[in-house]
Parts: C-alpha cells; structure tokens; sequence
C-alpha cells in the first residue's frame, strides 16, 4: 500500500473462517415452512371473518354475543386470533433478522414476542369471554 | 447491518469532466464513480464525454478506450470482453450486468458506471470479493463421492441427470446476483447469496455427489439460506440468464422434503 497510514486491509482474520462462521445453526426450514402454512390458512379464515363483519353489521350486542357462543364461530374466532398473531411473530422475527444486528438482536426479538404473545392473549382471551358469557343465558340482558 | 446513508467518507462527490474532442458527432456522456486508497479524499463521478463512432458497441469498449486514450488512471477489472469471464461485473445504468455484453445503445441518457453494490472497494470499479469466493470456497463447490470411480473410465451420467445441471454450469461467478440482493447487502456476513446457493444446489443435483445430504446440513441456518427473502433481484439481473431464486427453492424444498 503507498499510503502506509491507512491500511487497507481491516480485517486480518481469515475470510474463510469469516465464511464459515459458528456454523449452520440447523434450524430455518421450520421456520419457514410454518410462515407458508400459517399464511395459507389464514386466507379462509380471513374470508370468513371478513364476511360475518358484513353480515353482523347494525346488528344489535346481543346478537352479537349470540354468534360469538356457537361454538362454530368461537373455534374459527380462536384459530383466527391465534393464528394471526402466530404469523406476525414469524414474520416480524425475519424483519428483525434483516434489520437489526449485533448486541440489539436478541432483546429486539424477545420484546416484539412478548408484545405479540400478549396481544394474542388479549384476542384469545376476548373471544373466549364473547363465547362463555354467551352460553350463560339470561346474562346478556344485563351485560 | 442495514445502512440507509452512505458513511462520511463514503459520499460520492462532483468529479472531473473529460470533453469530446473537437468535431465529435455521435457523443454519449459516461458518469464512472471514482476512489483510489491512495489518497483521503471521497469519492467521486468523473464524467467522459465519449465519441461513439470512434468505439465498439459494448460498454466495455468505452471503459477500454477511456483508459486507453483518455484516462489512464481509470481502473477496472476485464479479460475476455466476450461474457465467459466474469471480470468485469460492474453496475451499469442502476443494474449489475457484465460490462462486456451491455450495449451502449441499450442505455438512455448518460451512462453511470459503478462498482458491485455493497461491497469494498479496492479501487474505482474494483470490488473486493474476497469474502464471496470464501463464501464459496465454504460451500466445498467440488464432487465429493466415497464410491471410488471404475479405474479405467469416468463417473457416468444418465443424459436426464446431466441435464439437472443445465442453468447451473453456465454460472462464471460473476457475483452480480449476490451483490444485487437485499438480503446480502444486510447480512452478507452471514446469508450466502445467490451465486455462492446456486453453487451449492449444482452439487446437491449432481447425481454422482453422494454428500447432499451433509450439503443439506451445512445449508439449514436461519441466514446462511433463510435469509432469502425471494426478492428475485438475483434472476433480474443474472447477465447469464440463470435463475438462482430457483435454485433457492429448490434447497427449500428438499430441506422440507427431508423433515417428512
């Protein structure tokens, strides 16, 4: 180099040891393949949910609570919120992996699933109490 | 790491103009990014006022007579100016292609001329790929078989297992596809890319490889192949014509296809 005050070379160690890394970290295809599958199923339930908000519209909160209790509608209600937030940790985790590196990496990833996971719990937990306070009858007068 | 300023010293700056000489007709203005290490400066776009009737039809030809009889100091890689190479992989007009097989007429307007996107320069358009050929020195790109071959003839192939690796052979390592992609400017350390994948699926389909498996698992990481996020930037701009996003998917399929 004719300019001995800035090397060029930065990194002395070797670019095949760089290359390699810490290895495979044998794991990525699950991953993967539950973000496939995940999206896939969320394109019915989507469908359905979109078309009972239609048909609920103006309709009164009783009525309201009477569909949420069939249990039809609270099992898809259920795979619907579990499954949507299920693939937005997925999703949001690849983002993080794209976008934030180094010492940040894991906190990063730990706080949106933590969010995600209780946003998920709050959807759960809100279907549930549609379907149980629904089943009690007499109760939803008062409610 | 995702970088959406370019670093200080990395700034690129007005350059030099190189006017037409007098009586040129047919000029074309070539902008061509600038950067020795031998100086601190930042770098910078040189424009070179270009008669076209006075060179051949390729973008090469006008870097060659730049440097020939215009501009000595410009400093770019070539060998065999006809494709098979892969020397002179730059970023011509916004896409990375082989200076060599892209016609001038092609382009609208000036020309910009700058090195492979996202990697170190060495000097001008001289990208330093040491990392990437380690990247594929990593993947062990050579056949690996414990069966020994017949003493007195060669490892045979079926015409339908040879033609597996049609799409394959034909890559030069050019790098225009790693260096176009995302997923390798933002984790390059890591993610392997495109060329260095496509690489890898050629062993996996090669019918006398007997080590797919282990290829299989020195492959499965989050982002030495995961990281690909299908972008397709590799098959857009792949100056071969290959498509490595297929052979992308196909290492997650068979990644897939082995879990059941």
């Amino acid at each position: 180099m004719s300019n001995p005050n800035k090397p060029h070379v930065t990194v002395m160690r070797s670019q095949l040891s760089r290359a390699r890394g810490l290895g495979s970290g044998q794991t990525g295809v699950a991953h993967w393949w539950a973000e496939r599958a995940s999206a896939v199923a969320l394109v019915p339930l989507s469908g359905w949910f979109v078309i009972q908000v239609f048909r609920l519209a103006g309709a009164s909160q009783p009525e309201v609570a009477k569909w949420g209790a069939r249990p039809l509608n609270t099992t898809l209600m259920l795979s619907l919120v579990i499954l949507t937030f299920y693939h937005t940790q997925l999703g949001l985790q690849v983002i993080i992996d794209d976008y934030v590196h180094g010492k940040a990496h894991l906190p990063a990833g730990l706080l949106m699933k933590g969010i995600v996971f209780l946003l998920g719990l709050f959807g759960t937990v809100s279907v549930l109490k549609l379907a149980l306070a629904g089943s009690s009858r007499g109760r939803i007068a008062a409610g | 790491m995702v970088e959406f300023r370019l670093p200080k010293n990395s700034t690129v700056g007005k350059g030099r103009i190189f006017t037409a000489p007098t009586g040129a007709t047919n000029v074309k203005n070539f902008r061509i990014y600038r950067w020795s290490p031998d100086d601190d400066k930042n770098p910078v776009v040189d424009t070179y006022e270009i008669d076209l009737d006075k060179i051949g039809p390729m973008v090469l030809d006008a870097l060659i007579h730049i440097k020939n009889d215009v501009d000595s100091t410009l400093t770019f890689r070539r060998s065999c100016r006809e494709g098979i190479c892969g020397s002179c992989a730059m970023n011509i007009a916004g896409e990375n292609t082989l200076a060599c097989l892209k016609p001038i007429r092609d382009i609208q307007g000036d020309v910009a001329i700058y090195p492979l996107p996202h990697m170190p320069v060495i000097k001008d358009l001289v990208p330093d790929l040491d990392g990437a050929y380690a990247q594929l020195r990593s993947i062990e790109p050579w056949l690996k078989s414990d069966t020994l071959p017949p003493p007195d003839a060669e490892r045979r192939q079926s015409i339908e297992e040879r033609a597996e690796l049609d799409g394959m052979w034909e890559c030069i390592l050019c790098f225009c596809c790693s260096t176009s992609c995302p997923s390798y400017w933002w984790n390059g350390d890591r993610y392997l890319g495109p060329a260095t994948l496509l690489a890898a699926y050629r062993w996996i389909a090669d019918s006398r490889d007997e080590h797919a498996g282990d290829r299989l698992d020195a492959l499965e990481d989050p982002l030495k192949l995961y990281a690909c996020r299908t972008i397709m930037n590799c098959t857009q701009t792949c100056p071969k014509g290959l498509n490595p996003a297929r052979a992308i998917g196909r290492i997650k399929e068979l990644q897939l296809e082995r879990k059941a």
